[in-house]
């Protein structure tokens, strides 16, 4: 298992100490840390990965190849695995789909530098739960592990979802504040949803495009901020609080005001 | 051999109804009548006649050339003393045909048949002289071909090295005669043009690449060394710093939208296409454009028909879709109204989306597809002049028509897929 544990080893979280921001405040879990596993062969990359996510309080173990990765994935518990695509002795699908035969449901985000439209279709299809094109902002990809960390079982039927006093019922299709309805259009309550599943979690621009409209690429128009500050204004029903937050340089977090940690 | 069989029959006919109508005159009036007849046939001897011999029946000839023989009636062939026709050394081979006239008198009717029993060999030689000479020219032909065949594939072939060693300019050099290798050089050349704009444009692409990322590039340089220099407390560094990731992203963003650019003409993305509702999906993207036009003062009216269906690929339709709403929104002024509309007419189905903004003059409207090209109008607004070229190569590849229509005043885009493309 040479190499696997050379990045581990490094107090990259005892080198730079920062406070911590409004960001990582939605991202941190009180208790245990969370456990990530990173597999990439791009020392660069790894390096700038570690140091963000130790920044933020999860503990990381890193991986330079497939055949590594697979094993400590199988071995360790851990909450989310980070797999380049591109790796030597053992490519990222391969061993996701290696990974996924052994049974193995940790949740997986791919990245890669191909950013074609079948690439990540096909790593979705071999077991990915969520894909990130390089080069990528960070607060993007912590985003993204921390949705898939804190993602609920699929077998759980939800048909309410509740953030403070706004309740969303999702087979009649009606939102409620306070007990006084709101009306919205389509496109506005999915992406209400979108934000009530992820309540308390930062929600990126790019995750709102992907789940909420489904485009893969970047519109030029601000179509997220518009619906955003439209919704915002809608649920808050001329209300002091605001419940949807704008993370600067990040995105969206649903919180209620109570609830905050 | 049949021709042979033919001419033996037909030359005994002659013999035979010859000696018959001898016997006739000979009947009517004896000797002397025949003796005339057999005169004036002599006389019109060089005229092909044929030999007459008069024979008593104790073998006395009494006129005639014929030599004396056993008399019989009926068919013999003999040989008589030559008379010139016949090749050197040769007697002349006769085919006699004996008739008795009387108890007393015999006639023969003879004629020279050299020439057909010669028939035989003279076929023979001008089989073997005839296969000869074919052998010969099929032979000699096919040498001399291949030999001109060869020089020409040698001709294609120098051409062909020229080409790889770099003369990329260089062209078969055609006969003019319109045969196979003549084709075949002209759709070779004809494919080396379209190489030859292939890589132009291809080397346009790159210059292009090259000039648009050297800009912001330096931009950037400029502005870190700014910073360097100039700033004073973190909020200066920090602002700096966004300010650089945010131009870095923009270099990147062009980027991507190159090599998307190529993966959709690359056509790969046709293997997926399925059956999409055109008309939800603008419909859902001119409903997700809403708050923004309204934001923008901007009335954005939409006439979609319903139910109308293409083959393609959801994904790059809805990129189409935005691109265009996305230019119409970002290069007219806020208030104008822009309009989409989508119709199925005769087979075809036309998507417009229309603006009553500025327009461009008619003399840029080709060039707008171009890759990074930027009206004058619109060089200051951000972008990477990627966008519409994007939109081309998704109309492209759903066999769409795209034009550029005057809009009276503003732009009008018009694509029309063919509906009836395959439904594969």
């Amino acid at each position: 298992m040479r190499g696997v544990l050379a990045f581990y080893t490094r107090p990259y979280s005892q080198r730079q100490v920062r406070v911590s921001s409004g960001v990582s405040a939605a991202n941190e879990v009180p208790g245990l840390p969370m456990k990530l596993l990173l597999v990439e062969d791009d020392a660069e990359t790894a390096a700038f990965v570690l140091r963000g996510f130790r920044e933020r309080g999860y503990a990381l173990d890193h991986a330079q190849n497939g055949r590594d990765g697979l094993y400590l994935a199988i071995e360790g518990s851990y909450d989310v695995l980070v797999v380049d695509r591109m790796l030597h002795a053992m490519d990222g699908l391969s061993m996701v789909k290696a990974l996924r035969s052994a049974g193995v449901a940790t949740p997986v985000l791919f990245l890669t530098t191909m950013s074609g439209i079948d690439d990540r279709v096909e790593g979705l299809e071999a077991g990915g739960d969520d894909y990130l094109v390089k080069p990528y902002a960070f607060s993007e990809l912590a985003a993204r592990v921390n949705a898939l960390a804190r993602r609920p079982p699929a077998s759980k039927e939800i048909t309410v979802l509740r953030v403070g006093d706004l309740e969303m019922n999702l087979l009649k299709r009606t939102v409620t504040r306070g007990g006084e309805a709101i009306d919205l259009q389509p496109r506005e309550f999915q992406l209400l949803e979108y934000l009530m599943r992820r309540a308390d979690q930062i929600v990126t621009r790019t995750m709102l495009l992907e789940g909420v409209w489904d485009f893969h690429f970047d519109p030029r128009t601000n179509i997220v901020e518009t619906h955003i500050s439209r919704l915002r204004s809608k649920i808050n029903l001329g209300r002091e609080n605001d419940l949807i937050h704008t993370i600067r340089g990040s995105g969206y977090c649903l919180r209620a005001p109570a609830t905050a940690s | 051999m049949n021709v042979k069989a033919a001419l033996d029959r037909q030359e005994r006919a002659r013999i035979q109804s010859d000696a018959l109508a001898l016997k006739g005159e000979f009947d009517n009036g004896g000797i002397p009548d025949l003796m005339a007849a057999i005169h004036e046939r002599e006389q019109n001897r060089l005229a092909g006649g044929l030999n007459y011999s008069l024979f008593r029946s104790n073998g006395v000839r009494l006129v005639g050339r014929l030599p004396p023989f056993k008399l019989r009636e009926g068919w013999r062939h003999m040989n008589g003393p030559p008379d010139g026709d016949e090749p050197p050394g040769q007697l002349e081979h006769l085919l006699v045909y004996s008739i008795r006239l009387s108890p007393k008198f015999w006639l023969m009717v003879g004629d020279d048949i050299g020439l057909l029993s010669r028939l035989d060999n003279t076929f023979l030689q001008m089989f073997i002289i005839g296969l000869a000479l074919a052998v010969t020219l099929a032979v000699g032909g096919g040498i001399a071909v291949s030999a001109g065949f060869l020089r020409r594939i040698d001709a294609i072939t120098r051409t062909a090295e020229a080409i790889i060693e770099g003369d990329i300019g260089q062209r078969i050099v055609l006969r003019g005669s319109g045969d196979d290798l003549d084709r075949l050089a002209a759709s070779l050349n004809h494919m080396l043009d379209r190489i030859g704009v292939l890589m132009d444009a291809l080397r346009n692409v790159s210059t292009a690449v090259a000039h648009d990322l050297r800009t912001p590039l330096g931009h950037l340089r400029q502005q870190l060394e700014d910073a360097r220099s100039r700033a004073r407390s973190t909020g200066e560094y920090a602002e700096a710093v966004d300010s650089a990731i945010a131009k870095t992203d923009s270099i990147l963003e062009t980027f991507s939208a190159i090599l998307r650019i190529a993966q959709i003409e690359s056509g790969s993305r046709k293997a997926g296409f399925r059956r999409i509702n055109l008309s939800e999906i603008v419909a859902s993207l001119v409903q997700s454009y809403g708050p923004t036009a309204e934001e923008q003062k901007r009335v954005l009216a939409a006439s979609i028909a319903p139910g109308i269906t293409i083959d393609g690929d959801r994904e790059l339709i809805n990129q189409l879709v935005v691109n265009l709403l996305d230019n119409a929104m970002r290069h007219t002024p806020a208030g104008t109204p822009i309009t989409v509309s989508l119709v199925e007419e005769s087979g075809a189905v036309a998507l417009e989306v229309a603006d009553k903004g500025p327009g461009v003059p008619e003399a840029e409207r080709e060039r707008i597809f171009e890759r990074f090209y930027r009206c004058e109008a619109s060089r200051t607004t951000p972008g990477s002049g990627l966008g519409l070229s994007l939109v081309s190569a998704v109309s492209g590849l759903h066999r769409g028509a795209i034009q550029v229509l005057d809009n009276m005043p503003g732009l009008k885009f018009r694509i029309e897929f063919l509906r009836t493309a395959g439904a594969a």
